[in-house]
């Protein structure tokens, strides 16, 4: 039976890259596949690409090819990514520099675009897509003027032409976390467009692995204190079979574990209907999933199906909405809790008297109720007059970057003009820009993914 | 008193405003346990005011695992909330430490 052997190379932005050094050295894949993208990191990225329009990818890309790419090159595996996020044609661009870098000529890379609208919502509004916010019903018009990206989530078609055409090295921007799987998936199992219940199948094997160590052991609940040696976690090789099975299993002689445990763990991880699990590429049905240990470190996934794909895509828009400030103070014993009080009191007066505007405040008593907040567990008492000591976190969500840096500038003369006892103030915090998220949906006939191919040249060629 | 914790383990996640938690009974016993007490409806009323919307159950019998949707779960969303946990990474944990009764 035909198979595929996959591995999981980075599973978000800031990933370590070790795990996949290890993996191309000592597990033989045929892919390196990575999702670089969160719902954030879209935002971010354009952010990014409005002040510098050659950024707007994720970075990390470089630093894991100088560590993989020469390895791969020698062993023939190829690389699928999302990193080009907002600005693919400039991240395809870096990493044929590097290749050239390396000298290693010949090689393809490929570009997928197409996952981009910004430029054609009027276009899409006016042709009668209302766009409108698939979560609470609002139209578009309540945020329109803020929005700053939108971007589709699009699936594994362009990355299946890219290997067709010989690609070695696939940059996309927002595919779906698994059409990065799902493409290598389809083109080595011919797998067709419209296999709805393998293309599910896989879809919900690339789920179990596109968040890389949460399914060999890294924050595994069940026994974390049993998953030996994490600072070196192995991260999944997956051999998928032209029947939509697979075998999960990670980097030999690394740490974690594969477990029926681990890998439940990461299946349940984001998901809503399990019966329904809406992507560009199918809908996959992994609510009948089956897990096996059949050995050590190996989960057999079987039981997995999928539907048609839905007629819409889903589409992530990303708005401006203010910015939040935060302030972080520790007050000691005696009397900490009053004295914490009393620190909040004059943050307080202090920001009414220069005017601080705010949508929405908080405050969390780290170590006590910094997860749950007041909700859930209380706010340590005035009676509690032996604690050792108490850290309060105060945050606003603010119009204006101006009003979120008085919460800290404000905060810092607690340090020689408030309450006795206080420290831990900290350095000035990074002003953070919130940005929401709009989900919404568009016809799939109003996208098509483009893919360009760049073979890398000696320089004397692209002179000539 | 049994604990959900007793009988399960889980992981937690974000996507929007919605918090999805999901339980893995530890043994078959364990999950016909889970199945009848580990309702929505308990679900809802253990989180409070932390959940502003409603919670859905899913499940997964194969692997013994039920998925709770959690609606309004995440103060506006994890891109805006002012929570330390904003993308709801540890909220599984509150839904362990949730009592079953033992009559």
């Amino acid at each position: 039976m035909k198979s595929v052997k996959l591995g999981t190379g980075l599973a978000f932005w800031g990933d370590s890259i070790r795990p996949a050094i290890e993996m191309v050295e000592r597990a033989d894949i045929q892919y390196l596949c990575c999702d670089h993208l969160a719902e954030l990191t879209m935002s971010i990225l354009n952010k990014q690409k409005s002040k510098r329009p050659d950024l707007g990818y994720t970075t990390d890309i470089i630093p894991f090819l100088r560590g993989v790419l020469r390895k791969c090159h020698e062993r023939g595996i190829k690389i699928i990514s999302n990193a080009g996020g907002a600005n693919p044609e400039s991240c395809a661009r870096e990493v044929v520099k590097l290749c050239q870098e390396f000298g290693l000529y010949g090689m393809k890379v490929a570009c997928v675009t197409g996952d981009d609208i910004m430029d054609r919502i009027d276009d899409v509004l006016a042709q009668g897509v209302a766009l409108e916010n698939t979560d609470t019903g609002q139209p578009l018009a309540e945020i329109r003027d803020r929005v700053t990206q939108a971007n589709v989530y699009t699936g594994c078609e362009g990355i299946v032409e890219a290997l067709e055409n010989g690609a070695d090295i696939v940059i996309c921007g927002r595919v779906t976390d698994a059409a990065v799987y799902l493409g290598p998936m389809r083109y080595e199992l011919g797998w067709g467009a419209e296999d709805w219940e393998l293309l599910g199948a896989g879809t919900g094997i690339a789920h179990c692995v596109e968040c890389g160590g949460q399914a060999t052991g890294g924050l595994y609940s069940g026994g974390w204190d049993e998953m030996r040696n994490l600072p070196s976690l192995g991260y999944p090789v997956t051999t998928v079979f032209e029947n939509g099975e697979a075998i999960l299993s990670k980097t030999p002689q690394t740490g974690g574990g594969v477990t029926v445990g681990t890998v439940s763990e990461q299946l349940v991880y984001e998901v809503m209907d399990p019966a329904n699990y809406l992507t560009a590429d199918s809908v996959a049905d992994v609510s009948q999933i089956k897990l096996d240990q059949i050995a050590p470190d190996q989960v057999k996934i079987s039981n997995v199906t999928g539907k048609p794909a839905p007629a819409t895509l889903k589409v992530n828009m990303g708005y401006r909405a203010g910015f939040v400030g935060e302030a972080q103070f520790t007050y000691t014993w005696p009397d900490a809790v009053k004295k914490a009080k009393a620190g909040l009191e004059f943050l307080a007066e202090r920001l009414k008297q220069v005017d601080f505007k705010a949508s929405e405040t908080r405050v969390e008593y780290i170590g006590r109720n910094s997860m749950w907040g007041p909700e859930l567990v209380a706010n340590p008492g005035e009676d509690e007059t032996e604690l050792d000591e108490i850290v309060v976190r105060f945050a606003a969500r603010c119009p204006t970057a101006e009003d979120a840096r008085k919460v800290f500038t404000e905060s810092v003369p607690l340090y020689n003009n408030g309450p006795a006892g206080a420290s831990g103030i900290g350095t000035r915090p990074p002003i953070k820009e919130l940005f929401g998220i709009w989900p919404c949906l568009i016809p799939r006939e109003f996208v098509t993914q483009k893919v360009a191919i760049t073979e890398v040249l000696q320089p004397e060629e692209v002179a000539a | 008193m049994t604990r959900v914790w007793d009988l399960a383990h889980g992981r937690s996640g974000d996507k929007g405003d919605v918090c999805n938690m999901g339980v893995i009974a530890r043994s078959p016993e364990a999950w016909d346990v889970l199945l009848e007490k580990v309702t929505a409806e308990r679900v809802k009323a253990h989180f409070g005011d932390m959940i502003k919307g409603t919670v859905t159950r899913y499940e997964l019998p194969n692997i013994r695992a039920l998925n709770f949707v959690c609606r309004g779960a995440l103060d506006g969303g994890g891109t805006l909330s002012l929570r330390s946990d904003h993308l709801g990474k540890v909220m599984y944990t509150w839904l362990l430490r949730m009592e079953l009764g033992d009559e």
